[in-house]
């Protein structure tokens, strides 16, 4: 038990030291993006708003070979509206006055700082490698969580110092266990949870887990994780084409007749009428079959809202509020939301805060602990001891490892590395006391 | 052990094979829309100062849509130099609402249906030609092209 522990601690510490420091800082994403780009942001309300086809055309005509991509007209009478644009293979947010219809800002998004941390605290800058890498210390933690727990368990009738609390006068060595095991106790339940809350939106595990609660019915409805939108309900042939190709207008009169898409001002119309959240964003097609979808992730979950509108017709094809997940799906949503720390604001950023710096703690502590107490030569680790006496040990890391194949994968991985190298190699084995 | 690793091996791969994809009718799982599906039908060509009837097919949920909510009709010309009122549409029966008018200029109209019928509300919009196109007008309809196709062309 504490072989396994102190090889997935000495692993896996780093990481999860880094998902808990970047993750302090992103829980308070909302107010530090409200102080830096505090002059994109605000504006003075005065008068009338400036129609968001109006805006969007100022847009067009500041940046005229940029491809409009999203409109999201601002959630209060104090916000600019946004205007996200790809323009030479950049991605940029172009913040307008709804007021004016005038230029505020540009804002590239590879220049957020909130979205380098977000990458750091998701796939450590590394891609889909990162993603996978994040995802295993997520699982491992589990692994972690229950080894640890095993081994702070009191044993015969131990006191409640060096269980609920550090003692500090029995000595440094004790006092350096308790350091890890008391707070590691302590944060136990709230570390869980952050794991168990961020795994849904993991590369593998997640999307998976995702997947399996779609298709039961249970989870988020399709085209909200993952699923294609509805496309048009209009017949292609029906669509007016545009003479882009022609230097002259010899595209037959037949194919200028034809449905044209909707202005983005219909669109808006429906989404007031529709009482969506105002904080929503209006995705634009891309192509004729496409449809504008309305979405809006704002800070409480039962705000939620997904929907799909025909970009011919105005029709709305699928319309998905919270109450329209099924129980996972609405389970998986709450989960965001506390793990982002918006679902209860001040309160659960703290809460959350709290137990991030708990877990940086028990990392460093941990580390610390290894550090101090290991023999001068070897790794330190406890004998190994027969498989056959532990057997619960191993149906809990096989189950583990099923649950999450990914902890399966890589203790198939351990167990190769021991079985090739670890075992036939006597220095290693030494060292590692196997 | 052999055996115990054997069986979740097969157990990961099935887990890895089976979960990739959606189900292709999963949204039948979820709450579903049924909305107005229109087809606005306007004659082949249409000359000016003569009475062109202009007509819309409602269906909802695969049925011809019979007294609808709502069926109005909206019409206007490009440049802004014709606009017509909302018109309530004739119910002809059948899922057919339709609307006759004469139009005296020639040019590029558009023109919008309004339509509501069992919660679903719908506003399409056609584009239609009366008679010749004038010079402005064509000038506008090639102004529509796609974004996408003009930027390739300024890579060169």
């Amino acid at each position: 038990m504490w072989r396994w522990h102190l090889y997935a601690g000495i692993i896996f510490a780093p990481f999860l030291f880094i998902l808990a420091v970047t993750g302090s800082i992103y829980l308070f994403k909302p107010q530090i993006e409200q102080m830096i780009y505090q002059d994109y942001y605000e504006v003075t309300p005065q008068g009338e708003k400036v129609a968001a086809s109006a805006q969007i055309e100022e847009v067009k005509n500041l940046y005229p070979d940029a491809i409009i991509n999203k409109y999201r007209p601002g959630e209060n009478t104090m916000r600019s509206s946004e205007v996200s644009i790809t323009a030479n293979d950049e991605s940029l947010t172009i913040f307008i006055d709804p007021y004016t219809g005038e230029f505020i800002g540009e804002q590239n998004s590879k220049d957020k700082i909130m979205n380098k941390i977000e990458e750091i605290h998701g796939e450590l800058m590394a891609g889909t490698l990162g993603d996978r890498i994040v995802e295993l210390a997520a699982c491992w933690a589990v692994v972690l969580i229950v080894t640890g727990l095993y081994l702070w368990f009191p044993k015969k009738n131990q006191r409640l110092s060096g269980v609920l609390y550090p003692r500090f006068n029995k000595g440094k060595k004790i006092l350096r266990r308790d350091l890890h095991a008391v707070p590691a106790f302590w944060v136990t339940a709230g570390m869980l949870f952050l794991i168990m809350t961020g795994l849904p939106w993991s590369g593998f595990w997640g999307s998976n887990f995702q997947s399996i609660a779609t298709n039961s019915g249970a989870g988020y409805p399709p085209s909200i994780w993952s699923g294609d939108a509805p496309t048009s309900i209009i017949k292609t042939k029906d669509i007016a084409e545009v003479p882009w190709a022609a230097e002259n207008l010899d595209v037959p009169l037949s194919k200028i007749q034809g449905y044209i898409p909707l202005p983005i001002d219909d669109v808006v119309a429906i989404a007031n009428r529709e009482g969506l959240h105002p904080s929503y964003t209006v995705s634009i097609p891309q192509d004729t079959v496409g449809v504008y979808t309305l979405s809006a992730y704002p800070p409480k979950a039962q705000d939620e809202v997904t929907m799909h509108i025909d970009q011919y017709s105005g029709a709305v094809l699928a319309d998905y509020r919270y109450q329209n997940y099924g129980l996972v799906g609405k389970s998986v949503a709450w989960g965001i939301t506390l793990h982002k720390g918006t679902q209860f604001g001040l309160i659960n950023q703290l809460v959350s805060l709290l137990i991030c710096l708990g877990i940086i703690l028990v990392t460093v502590s941990g580390f610390y602990l290894w550090w101090k107490r290991k023999p001068k030569k070897g790794s330190g680790a406890p004998k190994a001891p027969s498989l056959k006496k532990m057997k619960f040990f191993l149906v809990l890391l096989i189950g583990l490892g099923i649950l999450f194949p990914l902890v399966g994968l890589s203790l198939i991985v351990v167990w190769l590395i021991d079985w090739l190298i670890i075992q036939r190699i006597a220095v290693v084995k030494k060292f590692l006391n196997a | 052990m052999k055996k115990s690793i054997g069986i979740s091996l097969i157990l990961i791969f099935s887990l890895l094979l089976g979960a990739c994809s959606l189900k292709q009718d999963v949204a039948n799982l979820y709450k579903q829309e049924t909305p107005l599906e229109s087809e606005i039908i306007i004659p082949e060509s249409i000359s000016a100062n003569k009475q062109e009837t202009i007509k819309v097919i409602l269906t909802q949920d695969g049925k011809k849509v019979e007294g609808a909510d709502y069926v109005q009709f909206e019409i206007w010309k490009q440049d802004g130099s014709v606009k017509f009122d909302m018109e309530q549409a004739e119910d002809e029966g059948n899922g057919t609402y339709s609307l006759s008018k004469k139009i005296d200029s020639e040019g590029l109209y558009y023109i919008k249906v309004h339509a509501s019928n069992h919660g679903s509300i719908i506003m399409p919009q056609k584009q239609f030609v009366i008679g010749e196109l004038s010079e402005n007008e064509k000038k506008f309809l090639r102004k529509g092209k796609p974004k996408q196709q003009e930027s390739h062309e300024n890579h060169h």
